[in-house]
C-alpha cells in the first residue's frame, strides 16, 4: 500500500468524517459565495439608486409656464442636450418615470455625465416616454426636461431658465459610506469563513491521530505526512469549492428574490439576478482561504517561537487587544483603523475560548456539586477543543449586531435626511419675475394655512466665509428660511446655544452644517465672519445641525439677515397646506404673482419613490447578515455534534455513575447551552464595539461626518435565544445518539490534546 | 446604456426579432413586413422617381437616408472629406398622405439617426445623433428641402439650387455651403436598384456634381474649404437580401469629368455587384453585375483598404485607395466611411463605404 493510499484509507473507515469535513468545506464556501454575491448586488443596487436620484438640471420657462414638447424641440434644435422626465401617477398608486433614449444619447457623449437612470427600460419606474405619455392621458403627469451639466445658463434661448433637479436629494457621502462599511463586512465575513474552514481542518487532522502515529512509527516523516494533508485538503477543497460556490448563488437569489416579492419590487423585476456575476473571485478566494488555513499549521510554531511560551503568548495576545482598543480610539488614519480592528478581532478570537475555558476551570474548582464540576470540566474542555467554531460563531454574531445596528442605523439616518431635505409637503418655485414677498403676505392671510398648515419662505445663494492670515477664503451655500416654524424646529441638532430656533427667528445668529464646522473648526457660541457680496456679517454660531454627508459647506438664517445685495440662486416656498389642498394654495399664488403655470414639486411622492429605491440596498444587506448568521450557526451545529460524538463515551459514563438517561441529558442541554450561552455573551461586547468603530470612527475618518449610535437591546434578546436553540439542537442531537447501544470507547488520544 | 440603446436600435432597425445575422448588416434584410393594418411599401422594378417629392421623407417605407459625401480641399491645397447623413428608420408604416401623430404622445413610430464626420490629416472625427420621429426635433421636408436632427441640419438656401449644411459636434463642425449642378441621376432601372437578383432593392437617385465651399472647424483649426460632393437619396424597405453581409460602396469623381457609382452586397458564395456609369456628356448608364470587377487589394481580415474596380466596356482599370488613417465610424454600427484617391487608368478622388466585416 503506498503512502497515500494508507494515508487516505482513514476515510474509507471513517466514510461519515469525509462527508462532514466535505460538507464543512461546501458550507464554509456557501456562505462567502453567498455574501460576496449579495455584498456586490447591494453595492450594483446602491449606484443604481444613487444614479437614479442625483441631483441634476433642468430647463424651466422663466414665464412659469409648464414645459412642453414643443419647448423640447426648441432646445434641441438650439443644441441643447435635453431629455424629456415624463413622470405620471399610476392608477393603483406609485408612478412611472417616462423617459427618451434617444435623446437621452447625448448624455453619454465624452466628457458627459451618466444618463439620469441606468439600466434597460424593462419595468418600473422607468418606461419609454410614449408608454408613459399613454397613462397621462389619464392620470397626472408632470414634464420634466433635464439638462446636461455641461450647459450653463448662457446657453440657453430667451424665456429659459436652468433650476435645480432631482427624484429625491442626492445621496452624496451617505452612500459612500454605506459601500466603505459593507466592504468592511465583507472581510469579516472573509475571516469568518477561514476560520470555519480552519476547525474543519483541525478536526480531521484530530481525528485522524491514531493513523498519524501508526505512519510515524514506520518511519515516514512528518514533513511528507504534513505535505500530503495540504494535497489532501486542496483536492477535497477542489471538489466541494464549486458546488458550494453554486449552493452559495442560488441561497443569495432565494433570499434576494424572497426579500424583492416581500418588497414588490420597486423595479419590477427580480432583486436579484443569480445568473450574473463570475465564478472565479469565489473560487480563487476560497481556495486561498483553504491555503492560509493549512498553512496556519506550519506557521503557528514559528508565531510561538517568537512570543516564547503559552502564558506569555497569552500575555501578548492580551497586549495586541489593549493596543488594538486604544489605536481604534486614537488612529486618524484608515489603514490603520482597520489594522486595528483586525488586532481587536484576533486578540478577541484567541482569548474568548481561553477565558470561557478558564472560568469553567475556575468554577469546577469551586464547585460542590459533582455533576456541577463535571460540567465545569467539560465546559473547559469544549471550549478549548472547539475554539474555532466558537470563534466564528462569536464572530459571526458580532458582525450581524454590528450589521443590524449598522443598517437600522444608515436607515433611520436616512429617513431623518430625507426629512430633513423634504421636510415640507410641497416645494413651490417662486417664478424669477415673481416677487416673493407678496406670496409671504398673502401666505400669512390664509386662516386654514395658519389653523392647520406650516410653511417657510427658502432663499438659496452663496456667501463666503474670509480665510485667516494663511487661509484661503471658504464659499459656502446659504439657506435663508424664514419664518422659522415646525417644518425646521425639529431637525436634530448636534450642539446648540439656548433656543437656537428663536434666536435663528430673530436674526441673531447662524447656524452651520456639520461638515463646515469639522472642516472650519467652527464651534457654537464663536462668531462667524460671512460675507454677503461685499458686506461683512458678524455672526454668533447658534447650531451645528447633522448634513448626513452633503459634503458642502452650510450656513442656515434667518432672510432678515440677508443684505439687499444678496444675490439670489433660488427661491422656493415649502408648504404642507395641512387642511387645505395644495391646488388651493398654488391657485392663490398664481393670482398674487399673475402667472399661469407654477412649478411645484410633491416632496411626499419623492420620498415615497426614494424610500421604496434605497430599501432595496437595506433588504439586501440584511440578507447577507442572514445569511451569515444561518450558515454559522449550522457551522457550529455540525462542528458541535461531530465533537460532541468523539465525547458521548464520555457522556454515557454519566449513565454509568448512576444518572438516569433523562438526568444525563440535562447535562448536556446544560453544558452544550452554557457553551452556546457563553460564547453569545461574548459577542455582545464585540458587536457594540464594531458597531461603534463603524458608525463612530470608520465613518468620520473617511467622510468627516459621524451618524448616530444606537443600540437594540431587543435584537441582542434574539440572538441570545437563537444561540440557545443552537445549544439546544447540539444536546437533542447528543441525546438521541447517547440512546444507541453501539457508542464505542474512543481512545482518548483520538480526541485533540488527549483530555479526559 | 449604450449597450441597450444599440440593442433598442438594433430591435427597432430589425423591424422584428430574427436574428441579427438573418437581418443582415443593421438589420437591413429584414422583412418588410408589419403586424398593423398598413403595409410597409416594398419598391419594385417599373416604379418611378418623382420630384421634389422624393427628396422628402417615404413614411410608408422602413428605411431611407439622405447621404453627403464631399472630397474638399483647404486653402492650402490640403485634401479634406467629409460626410453627413441622415438615416429614417420606421418602427411602424404610415400613409404618405397620413397625419403625423400628435407631437404631445411621444409617438414611437420612426426614429431618426444621423451621422457626420470629417477625415482630415490622417484623423477622423465622427459624431452620432439619435432622435424619435414625428416629436419635431428631428424630421425632413421635400420642399423647399429640409433634413434636421437637432442643430445639425441641410436647408435649402435659396430657392433649391443652393444649400446650407450644418453640423456642430463636440470639439469640431462644419458649415458648408453647396451648389447644385446638374440633374438627379437615377440608379438601376429609372431609380429602382436591385440589390439582389431576387428583386430587393432600393429607390436611389444621386446628386453628384456639387460644388461645395465654406468652413470646417477642427478644435482651434479653422479651414476654409472647397470641392466636390455627391449626394445620394435612397429608400426601401428591404434593402439586402437574407444571408447578405454587406456592402461595399464606391461613388468616384474622374479627372475625366465622368463619375462612377459601384457597389456590391457580398454573400457566403459571391454577391450582387451593379453601378451606373455617369459620362461627363451624355446620359447615365446603368452597369450589370458582369460589366463590373471588384477585387480587394488588400491582405488578411478588416476592413479592405485598397481596391481594383474595373468596367472593361468604357475601359476603367481603377486601383482605389484610402489614405493612410482609420476612418471607421464608431456608432451604434460601426462601418467603414473614407475618402479615397483613384488611380490607374484614370485619376480622380471620391468616397469609399464599407459595411459588415464584423465589428
Amino acid at each position: 500500500m503506498t503512502l497515500p493510499a494508507a494515508l487516505f484509507s482513514h476515510y474509507r473507515r471513517h466514510p461519515l468524517q469525509l462527508l462532514a469535513l466535505a460538507a464543512m468545506i461546501v458550507l464554509a464556501t456557501m456562505l462567502w459565495t453567498g455574501v460576496h454575491h449579495l455584498t456586490s448586488q447591494a453595492r450594483a443596487s446602491l449606484d443604481q439608486s444613487e444614479s437614479a436620484v442625483a441631483e441634476r438640471q433642468q430647463v424651466a420657462r422663466t414665464d412659469g409656464s409648464p414645459v412642453t414638447v414643443d419647448d423640447f424641440v426648441e432646445l434641441r434644435r438650439a443644441g441643447l442636450c435635453v431629455m424629456p422626465w415624463l413622470e405620471v401617477s399610476e392608477p393603483e398608486g406609485g408612478r412611472v418615470v417616462g423617459v427618451d433614449p434617444l435623446a437621452a444619447g447625448c448624455f453619454q457623449a465624452p466628457g458627459g455625465q451618466e444618463s439620469p437612470w441606468d439600466g434597460e427600460l424593462d419595468g418600473r419606474p422607468f418606461v419609454d416616454i410614449s408608454e408613459a405619455a399613454e397613462l397621462a392621458r389619464e392620470q397626472g403627469s408632470e414634464l420634466s426636461l433635464l439638462v446636461s451639466d455641461d450647459h450653463s445658463k448662457a446657453d440657453l434661448p430667451p424665456g429659459y431658465q436652468l433650476v435645480p433637479f432631482s427624484v429625491g436629494p442626492a445621496t452624496g457621502e451617505l452612500g459612500d459610506s454605506f459601500l466603505l462599511n459593507l466592504d468592511a463586512l465583507g472581510v469579516l465575513v472573509l475571516l469568518i469563513t477561514a476560520l470555519l474552514v480552519r476547525s474543519v481542518y483541525l478536526l480531521g487532522l484530530a481525528q485522524r491521530r491514531d493513523s498519524f502515529a501508526l505512519l510515524y512509527r514506520f518511519g515516514v516523516p512528518r514533513g511528507r505526512v504534513n505535505r500530503l494533508l495540504v494535497v489532501e485538503i486542496l483536492l477535497l477543497a477542489a471538489v466541494c469549492v464549486l458546488p458550494g460556490i453554486w449552493l452559495g448563488r442560488w441561497l443569495a437569489a432565494g433570499l434576494g428574490s424572497g426579500f424583492g416579492q416581500a418588497l414588490e419590487g420597486l423595479f419590477d423585476q427580480p432583486l436579484y439576478a443569480g445568473q450574473g456575476g463570475s465564478w472565479l473571485v469565489p473560487l480563487v478566494t476560497m481556495m486561498a482561504v483553504i491555503l492560509v488555513a493549512c498553512l496556519a499549521d506550519f506557521l503557528r510554531p514559528i508565531f510561538r517561537g517568537l512570543v516564547g511560551g503559552n502564558r506569555r503568548y497569552g500575555g501578548v495576545v492580551l497586549l495586541v487587544l489593549v493596543a488594538g482598543l486604544a489605536l481604534t480610539v486614537w488612529v486618524t488614519d484608515l489603514l490603520w483603523l482597520f489594522i486595528a480592528v483586525a488586532m481587536v478581532f484576533v486578540a478577541a478570537g484567541i482569548l474568548a475560548p481561553r477565558l470561557i475555558a478558564s472560568l469553567a476551570d475556575w468554577r469546577s474548582g469551586h464547585d460542590r456539586d459533582l455533576q456541577a464540576r463535571w460540567r465545569h470540566r467539560e465546559l473547559a474542555v469544549l471550549a478549548r477543543r472547539l475554539a474555532l467554531p466558537l470563534v466564528a460563531l462569536q464572530f459571526a454574531m458580532a458582525m450581524v449586531l454590528a450589521v443590524q445596528a449598522l443598517v437600522t442605523t444608515f436607515e433611520s439616518t436616512f429617513d431623518r435626511w430625507l426629512a430633513q431635505r423634504l421636510e415640507a409637503d410641497y416645494y413651490v418655485e417662486v417664478p424669477e419675475s415673481a416677487d416673493a414677498a407678496l406670496a409671504l403676505d398673502w401666505l400669512a392671510e390664509q386662516p386654514g394655512l395658519s389653523a392647520s398648515g406650516l410653511w417657510h419662505r427658502v432663499i438659496r445663494g452663496r456667501a463666503t466665509l474670509p480665510g485667516g492670515e494663511d487661509e484661503e477664503e471658504t464659499r459656502v451655500d446659504v439657506f435663508a428660511i424664514g419664518p422659522v416654524g415646525p417644518l425646521v424646529t425639529g431637525w436634530e441638532l448636534f450642539e446648540s446655544a439656548p433656543q437656537p430656533w428663536q434666536r435663528l427667528q430673530q436674526g441673531q445668529g447662524v447656524m452651520v452644517n456639520e461638515q463646515l464646522a469639522r472642516r472650519q473648526d467652527i464651534a457654537v457660541g464663536q462668531t462667524l465672519t460671512v460675507l454677503f457680496g461685499s458686506q461683512s456679517f458678524e455672526l454668533p454660531v447658534l447650531a451645528i445641525y447633522p448634513d448626513y454627508g452633503r459634503p458642502a459647506g452650510e450656513i442656515l438664517i434667518h432672510p432678515s439677515v440677508l443684505p439687499a445685495e444678496f444675490e439670489t440662486g433660488f427661491q422656493s416656498l415649502s408648504v404642507s397646506p395641512g387642511n387645505l389642498s395644495i391646488e388651493a394654495v398654488t391657485d392663490g399664488l398664481k393670482g398674487v404673482w399673475q402667472v399661469e403655470a407654477l412649478t411645484v414639486r410633491d416632496n411626499r411622492a419623492i420620498e415615497e419613490l426614494a424610500s421604496a429605491i434605497f430599501d432595496q440596498t437595506f433588504l439586501l444587506t440584511r440578507a447577507m447578515t442572514t445569511l451569515t448568521l444561518i450558515l454559522a450557526a449550522i457551522a457550529l451545529l455540525m462542528m458541535g455534534w461531530v465533537f460532541f460524538s468523539t465525547r458521548a463515551w464520555y457522556f454515557r459514563l454519566l449513565v454509568v455513575w448512576g444518572l438516569s438517561r433523562r438526568q444525563a441529558s440535562v447535562q448536556l442541554v446544560r453544558l452544550s447551552v452554557s457553551l452556546t450561552g457563553a460564547i453569545a455573551l461574548l459577542a455582545l461586547p464585540l458587536g457594540v464595539w464594531l458597531t461603534w468603530v463603524l458608525v463612530h470612527r470608520i465613518n468620520p475618518i473617511a467622510f468627516g461626518w459621524s451618524l448616530p449610535m444606537a443600540v437594540y437591546p431587543g435584537f441582542w434578546l434574539e440572538l441570545g435565544v437563537l444561540s440557545m436553540l443552537i445549544g439546544l439542537s447540539i444536546a437533542f442531537l447528543m441525546s438521541r445518539q447517547l440512546k444507541s447501544p453501539t457508542v464505542a470507547p474512543v481512545n482518548a488520544n483520538a480526541l485533540a490534546g488527549g483530555e479526559r | 446604456m449604450r449597450r441597450w440603446i444599440f440593442i433598442w436600435f438594433a430591435v427597432v432597425l430589425a423591424g422584428c426579432s430574427e436574428p441579427q445575422q438573418e437581418s443582415g448588416f443593421a438589420g437591413l434584410a429584414s422583412i418588410a413586413d408589419n403586424e398593423s393594418g398598413v403595409p410597409f411599401l416594398q419598391p419594385g422594378a417599373g416604379e418611378r422617381l418623382s420630384f421634389p417629392e422624393d427628396y422628402g421623407p417615404h413614411p410608408q417605407h422602413r428605411i431611407e437616408w439622405w447621404y453627403l459625401t464631399a472630397n474638399l480641399k483647404t486653402e492650402d491645397g490640403e485634401p479634406l472629406g467629409l460626410q453627413w447623413t441622415q438615416f429614417r428608420q420606421a418602427i411602424e408604416p404610415r400613409p404618405a398622405d397620413a397625419e403625423p401623430p400628435d407631437a404631445n404622445n411621444w409617438p414611437l413610430e420612426a426614429a431618426w439617426m444621423a451621422h457626420a464626420a470629417v477625415s482630415f490629416d490622417t484623423r477622423h472625427y465622427f459624431a452620432e445623433k439619435l432622435a424619435r420621429g414625428d416629436v419635431g426635433h428631428a424630421g425632413a421636408r421635400a420642399e423647399p428641402i429640409a433634413v434636421w436632427l437637432d442643430d445639425w441640419q441641410l436647408e435649402a438656401e435659396s430657392g433649391q439650387s443652393s444649400w446650407r449644411l450644418q453640423v456642430a459636434a463636440d470639439g469640431w463642425s462644419y458649415d458648408l455651403t453647396l451648389r447644385i449642378t446638374g440633374k438627379p441621376v437615377a440608379h438601376g432601372d429609372q431609380g429602382f436598384s436591385a440589390k439582389s437578383a431576387d428583386g430587393e432593392g432600393s429607390m436611389y437617385f444621386s446628386l453628384v456634381d456639387l460644388q461645395i465651399d465654406g468652413r470646417v472647424t477642427l478644435g482651434d483649426q479653422t479651414l476654409e474649404v472647397s470641392g466636390k460632393g455627391w449626394f445620394d437619396r435612397e429608400w426601401s424597405s428591404q434593402f439586402l437580401k437574407s444571408g447578405q453581409q454587406g456592402w461595399d460602396w464606391f461613388a468616384l469623381h474622374l479627372d475625366s469629368g465622368d463619375k462612377l457609382m459601384a457597389f456590391q452586397l457580398r454573400e457566403e458564395d459571391g454577391g450582387f455587384r451593379a453601378g451606373t456609369w455617369i459620362p461627363a456628356d451624355g446620359e447615365p448608364i446603368a452597369l450589370g453585375a458582369d460589366q463590373l470587377n471588384l477585387t480587394s487589394l488588400t491582405q488578411g481580415d478588416g476592413y479592405p483598404r485598397a481596391w481594383r474596380l474595373e468596367v472593361p466596356d468604357f475601359g476603367l482599370n481603377l486601383e482605389v485607395a484610402a489614405p493612410v488613417g482609420d476612418y471607421r465610424n464608431t456608432g451604434l454600427y460601426p462601418y467603414w466611411e473614407s475618402p479615397v484617391s483613384v488611380s490607374g487608368s484614370h485619376d480622380g478622388v471620391g468616397y469609399m463605404e464599407l459595411t459588415g466585416y464584423g465589428e
